[in-house]
Protein backbone atom coordinates (compact mmCIF):
# COMPACT_ATOMS: atom_id res chain seq x y z
CA UNK A 1 0.00 0.00 0.00
CA UNK A 2 2.35 2.16 1.05
CA UNK A 3 4.36 1.75 -2.24
CA UNK A 4 1.43 2.63 -4.57
CA UNK A 5 1.05 5.63 -2.48
CA UNK A 6 4.19 6.49 -3.02
CA UNK A 7 3.85 5.70 -6.75
CA UNK A 8 0.99 7.71 -6.98
CA UNK A 9 2.62 10.58 -5.92
CA UNK A 10 5.36 10.39 -8.44
CA UNK A 11 3.06 9.27 -11.45
CA UNK A 12 0.90 13.30 -10.02
CA UNK A 13 4.30 14.83 -10.42
CA UNK A 14 4.65 14.36 -13.90
CA UNK A 15 1.10 14.23 -14.95
CA UNK A 16 -0.14 18.00 -13.46
CA UNK A 17 3.32 19.74 -14.16
CA UNK A 18 3.30 18.05 -17.86
CA UNK A 19 -0.44 19.01 -18.18
CA UNK A 20 0.92 22.74 -16.83
CA UNK A 21 3.78 23.01 -19.47
CA UNK A 22 1.90 21.44 -22.15
CA UNK A 23 -0.56 24.28 -22.34
CA UNK A 24 1.51 26.54 -21.45
CA UNK A 25 3.79 26.18 -24.44
CA UNK A 26 0.96 25.33 -26.42
CA UNK A 27 -0.47 29.02 -25.94
CA UNK A 28 2.60 30.16 -26.73
CA UNK A 29 3.20 28.71 -29.64
CA UNK A 30 -0.19 29.80 -31.10
CA UNK A 31 0.69 33.17 -30.38
CA UNK A 32 4.25 32.68 -32.17
CA UNK A 33 2.79 30.72 -34.90
CA UNK A 34 0.47 34.22 -35.49
CA UNK A 35 3.64 36.50 -35.69
CA UNK A 36 5.47 34.01 -37.65
CA UNK A 37 3.05 34.39 -40.25
CA UNK A 38 3.18 37.87 -40.77
CA UNK A 39 6.85 38.12 -40.02
CA UNK A 40 8.80 34.58 -40.28
CA UNK A 41 12.06 36.38 -39.06
CA UNK A 42 11.03 37.11 -35.49
CA UNK A 43 10.78 32.91 -35.15
CA UNK A 44 13.88 33.24 -33.65
CA UNK A 45 12.85 35.74 -30.67
CA UNK A 46 9.38 34.19 -30.32
CA UNK A 47 11.01 30.84 -29.70
CA UNK A 48 12.86 31.29 -26.17
CA UNK A 49 9.43 32.87 -25.30
CA UNK A 50 7.99 29.48 -25.91
CA UNK A 51 10.19 27.62 -23.93
CA UNK A 52 9.93 29.24 -20.87
CA UNK A 53 6.67 27.49 -19.95
CA UNK A 54 8.10 24.19 -20.58
CA UNK A 55 10.05 23.84 -17.58
CA UNK A 56 7.20 22.95 -15.02
CA UNK A 57 7.21 19.56 -16.83
CA UNK A 58 10.65 19.13 -16.37
CA UNK A 59 10.75 19.90 -12.78
CA UNK A 60 7.80 17.26 -12.63
CA UNK A 61 10.03 14.81 -14.26
CA UNK A 62 13.17 15.08 -12.10
CA UNK A 63 10.86 14.91 -9.17
CA UNK A 64 9.27 11.70 -10.44
CA UNK A 65 12.61 10.33 -10.72
CA UNK A 66 14.41 11.33 -7.41
CA UNK A 67 11.15 10.20 -5.70
CA UNK A 68 11.40 6.61 -7.69
CA UNK A 69 15.01 6.23 -7.21
CA UNK A 70 14.72 6.87 -3.52
CA UNK A 71 12.32 4.30 -2.94
CA UNK A 72 14.06 1.89 -4.86
CA UNK A 73 12.05 1.46 -7.73
CA UNK A 74 14.83 2.35 -10.19
CA UNK A 75 17.52 -0.19 -8.88
CA UNK A 76 15.23 -2.95 -8.82
CA UNK A 77 15.48 -3.25 -4.62
CA UNK A 78 12.02 -1.80 -3.75
CA UNK A 79 11.82 -1.75 0.08
CA UNK A 80 8.30 -2.59 1.91
CA UNK A 81 7.06 1.40 2.35
CA UNK A 82 3.80 1.58 5.78
CA UNK A 83 1.12 3.56 4.69
CA UNK A 84 2.44 6.69 6.44
CA UNK A 85 5.84 6.56 4.32
CA UNK A 86 3.44 6.23 1.13
CA UNK A 87 1.51 9.23 2.30
CA UNK A 88 4.70 11.27 2.81
CA UNK A 89 6.29 10.60 -0.75
CA UNK A 90 2.89 11.19 -1.91
CA UNK A 91 2.40 14.76 0.14
CA UNK A 92 6.04 15.47 -1.30
CA UNK A 93 5.34 15.13 -5.22
CA UNK A 94 2.46 17.57 -4.20
CA UNK A 95 4.18 21.33 -4.45
CA UNK A 96 5.42 20.49 -7.58
CA UNK A 97 2.50 18.69 -9.25
CA UNK A 98 -0.13 21.51 -8.36
CA UNK A 99 2.20 24.64 -8.79
CA UNK A 100 3.68 23.13 -11.65
CA UNK A 101 0.15 23.06 -13.11
CA UNK A 102 -1.01 26.36 -12.69
CA UNK A 103 2.51 27.97 -13.22
CA UNK A 104 2.86 26.50 -16.66
CA UNK A 105 -0.48 27.86 -17.66
CA UNK A 106 -0.16 31.08 -16.07
CA UNK A 107 3.84 31.25 -17.46
CA UNK A 108 2.13 30.62 -20.91
CA UNK A 109 -0.12 33.41 -20.74
CA UNK A 110 2.42 35.96 -19.69
CA UNK A 111 4.93 34.56 -22.39
CA UNK A 112 1.95 34.93 -24.96
CA UNK A 113 1.79 38.52 -24.42
CA UNK A 114 5.17 38.91 -24.66
CA UNK A 115 4.93 37.78 -27.96
CA UNK A 116 2.92 40.46 -28.53
CA UNK A 117 5.33 42.90 -27.39
CA UNK A 118 7.75 41.17 -29.34
CA UNK A 119 5.51 41.28 -32.37
CA UNK A 120 4.99 44.97 -31.99
CA UNK A 121 8.14 46.67 -30.59
CA UNK A 122 10.77 43.19 -31.14
CA UNK A 123 14.07 45.79 -29.55
CA UNK A 124 11.97 45.24 -26.05
CA UNK A 125 12.10 41.24 -26.80
CA UNK A 126 14.06 40.89 -23.67
CA UNK A 127 11.46 42.84 -21.29
CA UNK A 128 8.56 40.41 -22.21
CA UNK A 129 11.06 36.91 -21.08
CA UNK A 130 11.35 38.72 -17.92
CA UNK A 131 8.51 39.11 -17.39
CA UNK A 132 7.33 35.74 -18.13
CA UNK A 133 10.18 34.64 -16.42
CA UNK A 134 9.27 35.74 -12.93
CA UNK A 135 6.87 33.19 -12.83
CA UNK A 136 9.88 30.76 -12.80
CA UNK A 137 10.34 31.76 -9.70
CA UNK A 138 7.01 29.94 -8.24
CA UNK A 139 7.36 26.75 -10.13
CA UNK A 140 11.57 26.41 -8.52
CA UNK A 141 10.30 27.10 -5.05
CA UNK A 142 7.67 24.21 -5.32
CA UNK A 143 10.41 21.67 -6.96
CA UNK A 144 12.74 22.49 -4.29
CA UNK A 145 10.56 21.60 -1.32
CA UNK A 146 9.57 18.54 -2.92
CA UNK A 147 13.02 17.67 -3.33
CA UNK A 148 13.41 18.76 0.40
CA UNK A 149 10.58 16.20 1.32
CA UNK A 150 11.72 13.75 -0.60
CA UNK A 151 15.24 13.50 0.76
CA UNK A 152 13.96 13.75 3.96
CA UNK A 153 11.60 11.47 4.42
CA UNK A 154 12.76 8.72 6.40
CA UNK A 155 12.32 5.18 5.16
CA UNK B 1 -9.99 34.86 -17.77
CA UNK B 2 -9.74 33.20 -21.93
CA UNK B 3 -7.17 32.72 -23.70
CA UNK B 4 -8.78 32.96 -27.06
CA UNK B 5 -7.76 33.96 -30.90
CA UNK B 6 -3.73 34.04 -29.37
CA UNK B 7 -2.40 33.60 -32.58
CA UNK B 8 -4.70 36.45 -34.47
CA UNK B 9 -4.16 38.90 -31.63
CA UNK B 10 -0.05 37.99 -32.09
CA UNK B 11 -0.88 38.39 -35.99
CA UNK B 12 -2.47 41.68 -35.73
CA UNK B 13 -0.04 42.96 -33.39
CA UNK B 14 2.87 42.48 -36.07
CA UNK B 15 0.83 43.60 -38.40
CA UNK B 16 0.18 47.23 -36.85
CA UNK B 17 3.39 47.65 -37.20
CA UNK B 18 2.54 48.35 -41.11
CA UNK B 19 0.14 51.19 -40.37
CA UNK B 20 0.51 54.43 -41.48
CA UNK B 21 2.45 56.27 -38.95
CA UNK B 22 2.41 60.45 -37.99
CA UNK B 23 5.04 60.88 -39.85
CA UNK B 24 3.94 59.18 -42.91
CA UNK B 25 1.20 60.61 -43.33
CA UNK B 26 3.52 64.11 -42.76
CA UNK B 27 5.16 62.63 -45.48
CA UNK B 28 1.75 62.38 -47.71
CA UNK B 29 0.77 65.92 -46.95
CA UNK B 30 4.05 67.26 -47.92
CA UNK B 31 4.23 64.88 -50.97
CA UNK B 32 5.28 67.09 -53.80
CA UNK B 33 4.41 65.68 -56.58
CA UNK B 34 1.53 62.82 -57.63
CA UNK B 35 4.72 60.84 -58.72
CA UNK B 36 6.14 60.81 -55.05
CA UNK B 37 2.93 60.22 -53.33
CA UNK B 38 1.87 57.46 -55.22
CA UNK B 39 5.40 55.89 -54.51
CA UNK B 40 5.17 56.47 -50.46
CA UNK B 41 1.51 55.12 -50.51
CA UNK B 42 2.70 51.80 -52.07
CA UNK B 43 6.14 51.49 -50.58
CA UNK B 44 3.61 50.12 -47.51
CA UNK B 45 1.88 47.70 -49.38
CA UNK B 46 -0.79 47.73 -47.03
CA UNK B 47 -3.81 45.79 -48.51
CA UNK B 48 -7.43 47.29 -48.24
CA UNK B 49 -10.46 46.21 -45.94
CA UNK B 50 -11.23 43.11 -47.73
CA UNK B 51 -7.75 41.65 -47.13
CA UNK B 52 -7.50 42.71 -43.77
CA UNK B 53 -10.75 41.31 -43.17
CA UNK B 54 -9.36 37.96 -45.18
CA UNK B 55 -6.91 37.55 -42.96
CA UNK B 56 -9.06 38.20 -40.09
CA UNK B 57 -11.39 35.77 -41.19
CA UNK B 58 -8.56 33.00 -41.60
CA UNK B 59 -6.95 33.39 -37.86
CA UNK B 60 -10.59 33.63 -36.64
CA UNK B 61 -13.32 32.03 -38.93
CA UNK B 62 -15.41 31.41 -35.94
CA UNK B 63 -16.24 34.29 -34.42
CA UNK B 64 -19.96 35.79 -35.07
CA UNK B 65 -19.00 39.00 -32.93
CA UNK B 66 -16.57 40.05 -35.58
CA UNK B 67 -19.38 39.36 -38.53
CA UNK B 68 -21.01 42.91 -36.80
CA UNK B 69 -18.28 44.61 -38.07
CA UNK B 70 -19.90 44.04 -41.52
CA UNK B 71 -23.13 44.59 -41.13
CA UNK B 72 -23.10 48.64 -42.67
CA UNK B 73 -21.66 46.65 -45.48
CA UNK B 74 -24.18 44.52 -46.20
CA UNK B 75 -27.29 46.63 -45.71
CA UNK B 76 -25.50 49.25 -48.16
CA UNK B 77 -25.06 46.77 -50.69
CA UNK B 78 -28.78 45.84 -49.67
CA UNK B 79 -29.74 49.36 -50.82
CA UNK B 80 -27.57 48.83 -54.11
CA UNK B 81 -29.74 46.23 -54.85
CA UNK B 82 -32.62 48.36 -54.22
CA UNK B 83 -31.84 51.62 -56.06
CA UNK B 84 -30.99 48.74 -58.86
CA UNK B 85 -34.07 47.47 -58.77
CA UNK B 86 -35.75 51.15 -59.93
CA UNK B 87 -33.21 52.37 -62.31
CA UNK B 88 -33.34 49.49 -63.93
CA UNK B 89 -29.51 49.02 -63.98
CA UNK B 90 -26.88 46.03 -62.45
CA UNK B 91 -26.30 46.70 -59.20
CA UNK B 92 -22.60 45.62 -59.28
CA UNK B 93 -20.82 48.63 -59.25
CA UNK B 94 -22.60 49.90 -56.05
CA UNK B 95 -21.44 47.12 -54.31
CA UNK B 96 -18.78 47.18 -51.45
CA UNK B 97 -16.36 44.67 -50.12
CA UNK B 98 -15.74 42.82 -47.27
CA UNK B 99 -19.54 41.96 -46.76
CA UNK B 100 -20.69 38.83 -45.06
CA UNK B 101 -23.34 38.10 -47.27
CA UNK B 102 -22.10 38.10 -51.19
CA UNK B 103 -23.38 39.95 -54.05
CA UNK B 104 -24.16 36.84 -55.94
CA UNK B 105 -26.88 36.01 -52.87
CA UNK B 106 -27.93 39.37 -52.43
CA UNK B 107 -29.20 39.53 -55.99
CA UNK B 108 -30.04 35.91 -56.29
CA UNK B 109 -32.55 36.57 -52.80
CA UNK B 110 -34.15 39.72 -54.41
CA UNK B 111 -34.44 37.49 -58.16
CA UNK B 112 -36.35 34.69 -56.43
CA UNK B 113 -37.93 36.58 -54.00
CA UNK B 114 -36.47 34.47 -51.34
CA UNK B 115 -34.99 36.44 -48.49
CA UNK B 116 -34.85 33.65 -46.14
CA UNK B 117 -31.29 32.78 -47.81
CA UNK B 118 -30.07 35.95 -46.30
CA UNK B 119 -28.39 36.07 -42.87
CA UNK B 120 -31.42 36.33 -40.19
CA UNK B 121 -29.92 39.95 -39.59
CA UNK B 122 -31.41 40.84 -42.64
CA UNK B 123 -33.79 38.90 -44.15
CA UNK B 124 -36.69 40.62 -42.71
CA UNK B 125 -35.11 44.12 -43.30
CA UNK B 126 -34.44 42.88 -47.21
CA UNK B 127 -38.35 41.33 -47.48
CA UNK B 128 -39.62 44.68 -46.21
CA UNK B 129 -37.61 47.04 -47.69
CA UNK B 130 -38.36 45.39 -51.32
CA UNK B 131 -42.23 45.51 -50.33
CA UNK B 132 -42.10 49.24 -49.29
CA UNK B 133 -40.31 50.21 -52.58
CA UNK B 134 -42.90 48.48 -55.10
CA UNK B 135 -45.73 50.12 -52.72
CA UNK B 136 -44.33 53.36 -52.91
CA UNK B 137 -41.69 53.85 -55.38
CA UNK B 138 -39.90 55.97 -52.92
CA UNK B 139 -35.95 55.00 -52.93
CA UNK B 140 -35.22 57.38 -49.77
CA UNK B 141 -38.19 56.14 -47.73
CA UNK B 142 -36.20 52.43 -48.32
CA UNK B 143 -32.78 53.81 -48.01
CA UNK B 144 -34.18 55.45 -44.45
CA UNK B 145 -35.62 51.67 -43.34
CA UNK B 146 -32.51 50.01 -44.44
CA UNK B 147 -29.97 52.53 -42.35
CA UNK B 148 -31.86 52.58 -39.41
CA UNK B 149 -32.74 48.74 -39.68
CA UNK B 150 -28.85 47.83 -40.63
CA UNK B 151 -27.80 49.98 -37.08
CA UNK B 152 -30.56 47.97 -35.14
CA UNK B 153 -29.66 44.79 -36.17
CA UNK B 154 -26.08 46.07 -35.15
CA UNK B 155 -27.41 46.57 -31.42
CA UNK B 156 -29.16 43.59 -31.07
CA UNK B 157 -26.52 40.82 -32.36
CA UNK B 158 -24.08 43.10 -30.18
CA UNK B 159 -26.34 42.74 -27.27
CA UNK B 160 -27.06 39.28 -28.19
CA UNK B 161 -23.40 37.45 -29.09
CA UNK B 162 -21.05 40.54 -28.39
CA UNK B 163 -18.61 41.23 -25.98
CA UNK B 164 -18.37 44.74 -24.01
CA UNK B 165 -16.29 46.07 -26.67
CA UNK B 166 -18.29 45.63 -29.66
CA UNK B 167 -21.61 46.74 -27.41
CA UNK B 168 -19.77 49.97 -26.97
CA UNK B 169 -18.33 50.29 -30.50
CA UNK B 170 -21.76 49.89 -31.80
CA UNK B 171 -23.31 52.20 -29.20
CA UNK B 172 -20.50 54.85 -30.79
CA UNK B 173 -21.34 54.11 -34.05
CA UNK B 174 -25.19 54.31 -34.03
CA UNK B 175 -24.96 57.50 -31.32
CA UNK B 176 -23.11 59.08 -33.84
CA UNK B 177 -25.51 58.31 -36.44
CA UNK B 178 -28.59 59.31 -35.05
CA UNK B 179 -27.54 62.76 -33.87
CA UNK B 180 -26.23 63.30 -37.53
CA UNK B 181 -29.85 62.23 -38.63
CA UNK B 182 -31.21 64.33 -36.25
CA UNK B 183 -29.22 67.22 -36.95
CA UNK B 184 -30.01 66.96 -40.77
CA UNK B 185 -33.70 66.54 -40.33
CA UNK B 186 -33.69 69.36 -37.73
CA UNK B 187 -31.95 71.64 -40.72
CA UNK B 188 -34.51 70.53 -43.46
CA UNK B 189 -37.27 70.59 -40.93
CA UNK B 190 -38.30 66.92 -41.51
CA UNK B 191 -41.82 65.76 -40.44
CA UNK B 192 -42.21 63.57 -37.22
CA UNK B 193 -43.32 60.55 -39.61
CA UNK B 194 -39.93 60.38 -41.42
CA UNK B 195 -37.56 60.81 -38.05
CA UNK B 196 -39.34 57.81 -36.26
CA UNK B 197 -38.26 55.95 -39.59
CA UNK B 198 -34.86 57.59 -39.38
CA UNK B 199 -33.83 57.53 -35.76
CA UNK B 200 -33.26 54.00 -33.76
CA UNK B 201 -32.42 55.13 -30.41
CA UNK B 202 -29.91 53.74 -28.12
CA UNK B 203 -29.76 52.95 -24.39
CA UNK B 204 -27.83 56.40 -23.37
CA UNK B 205 -30.21 58.42 -26.03
CA UNK B 206 -33.69 57.55 -26.53
CA UNK B 207 -35.24 58.00 -29.24
CA UNK B 208 -38.60 59.56 -28.60
CA UNK B 209 -36.84 62.07 -26.74
CA UNK B 210 -34.53 62.97 -29.58
CA UNK B 211 -37.42 63.06 -32.21
CA UNK B 212 -38.74 65.25 -29.89
CA UNK B 213 -36.25 67.24 -29.30
CA UNK B 214 -34.98 67.52 -33.12
CA UNK B 215 -38.81 68.82 -33.74
CA UNK B 216 -38.48 71.52 -31.89
CA UNK B 217 -35.68 72.85 -34.24
CA UNK B 218 -31.95 72.47 -34.33
CA UNK B 219 -31.06 75.25 -31.04
CA UNK B 220 -33.69 72.96 -29.32
CA UNK B 221 -31.79 69.63 -30.55
CA UNK B 222 -28.19 71.08 -29.99
CA UNK B 223 -29.55 71.88 -25.98
CA UNK B 224 -31.12 68.48 -25.49
CA UNK B 225 -28.09 67.17 -26.63
CA UNK B 226 -26.32 69.04 -24.11
CA UNK B 227 -27.79 66.98 -21.42
CA UNK B 228 -26.86 63.83 -22.31
CA UNK B 229 -23.55 61.65 -21.81
CA UNK B 230 -22.52 63.19 -25.81
CA UNK B 231 -22.55 66.56 -24.34
CA UNK B 232 -19.12 66.69 -25.92
CA UNK B 233 -20.99 65.81 -29.48
CA UNK B 234 -22.96 68.74 -29.03
CA UNK B 235 -20.11 71.22 -28.97
CA UNK B 236 -18.51 69.34 -31.84
CA UNK B 237 -22.01 70.25 -33.95
CA UNK B 238 -21.95 73.67 -32.65
CA UNK B 239 -18.81 74.75 -34.26
CA UNK B 240 -19.25 72.66 -37.58
CA UNK B 241 -21.09 69.18 -39.01
CA UNK B 242 -17.51 68.51 -40.40
CA UNK B 243 -15.58 68.55 -37.35
CA UNK B 244 -18.38 66.48 -35.31
CA UNK B 245 -18.16 63.65 -37.97
CA UNK B 246 -14.18 63.78 -37.35
CA UNK B 247 -15.07 63.75 -33.58
CA UNK B 248 -17.49 60.72 -34.29
CA UNK B 249 -15.10 58.62 -35.95
CA UNK B 250 -12.02 60.10 -32.86
CA UNK B 251 -14.33 58.37 -30.71
CA UNK B 252 -14.25 55.29 -32.27
CA UNK B 253 -10.76 55.09 -32.46
CA UNK B 254 -10.05 56.46 -28.56
CA UNK B 255 -12.53 53.05 -27.78
CA UNK B 256 -9.93 51.22 -29.87
CA UNK B 257 -6.94 52.57 -27.90
CA UNK B 258 -8.42 50.29 -24.77
CA UNK B 259 -7.67 46.93 -27.04
CA UNK B 260 -4.31 47.87 -26.58
CA UNK B 261 -2.93 46.17 -23.50
CA UNK B 262 -5.13 42.93 -24.59
CA UNK B 263 -3.56 39.54 -25.46
CA UNK B 264 -6.38 37.73 -26.27
CA UNK B 265 -9.95 37.65 -27.36
CA UNK B 266 -11.50 39.30 -29.87
CA UNK B 267 -10.88 43.29 -28.76
CA UNK B 268 -7.48 44.08 -30.93
CA UNK B 269 -8.85 42.27 -33.77
CA UNK B 270 -11.55 44.80 -33.98
CA UNK B 271 -9.48 47.37 -32.82
CA UNK B 272 -7.25 46.54 -35.98
CA UNK B 273 -9.88 46.82 -38.33
CA UNK B 274 -10.99 49.90 -36.78
CA UNK B 275 -7.52 51.03 -36.97
CA UNK B 276 -7.63 49.82 -41.12
CA UNK B 277 -10.69 52.08 -41.67
CA UNK B 278 -9.26 55.23 -40.46
CA UNK B 279 -6.21 54.66 -42.01
CA UNK B 280 -8.14 54.33 -45.32
CA UNK B 281 -10.34 57.24 -44.10
CA UNK B 282 -7.23 59.67 -43.66
CA UNK B 283 -5.21 58.60 -46.58
CA UNK B 284 -8.70 59.42 -48.69
CA UNK B 285 -8.71 62.91 -47.19
CA UNK B 286 -5.21 63.76 -47.83
CA UNK B 287 -6.20 62.57 -51.83
CA UNK B 288 -9.27 64.52 -51.52
CA UNK B 289 -7.32 67.76 -50.28
CA UNK B 290 -4.62 67.16 -53.00
CA UNK B 291 -7.05 67.23 -55.73
CA UNK B 292 -8.49 70.63 -54.30
CA UNK B 293 -5.54 72.51 -53.09
CA UNK B 294 -5.79 72.62 -50.23
CA UNK B 295 -3.31 74.16 -47.64
CA UNK B 296 -1.12 71.57 -45.14
CA UNK B 297 -2.33 72.98 -42.20
CA UNK B 298 -6.68 72.27 -43.21
CA UNK B 299 -5.37 68.78 -43.93
CA UNK B 300 -3.81 68.15 -40.69
CA UNK B 301 -7.33 69.63 -38.95
CA UNK B 302 -9.12 66.61 -41.08
CA UNK B 303 -7.04 64.05 -40.39
CA UNK B 304 -8.38 61.37 -38.15
CA UNK B 305 -6.78 60.47 -34.73
CA UNK B 306 -4.64 57.43 -35.46
CA UNK B 307 -4.33 53.86 -33.66
CA UNK B 308 -0.50 53.29 -33.62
Amino acid sequence: MGLALAILGASLATLFAGIGSAKGVGLVGEAAAGVVSVDPNKFSKVLILQLLPGTQGLYGLLTAILMLSRIGIIGGNAPELTTAQGIMFLGASLPIAIVGLFSGIAQGRAAAAGVGITAKKPEHNGKGIIMAAMVETYAILALLVSILLIYNIAI
Amino acid sequence: MGTEYASAVSAVRAMENLLFTHSDLEQLINARTQNEFNTLISAKETGGLAEVWDMLMTYAPDSRELKILLYRNDFHNLKAVLKAMISGREPDEYFIEPSNVSAELLKESFRTRNFDILPEYMSETASESYELLTRTLDGQLADTFVDTSAMLAMQKSAEDFGGDFMRKYVQIITVCADIKTAYRCSKMHKSREFLESAVCGSSEIDRESLIRATLGGTENLISFLEHTTYNELAQFLKESPAKFEKRCDDMVIDLAEEARMKSFGTEPLIAYYIAKEAEIKNLRIISVCRESGADNQTVRERLRKLYV
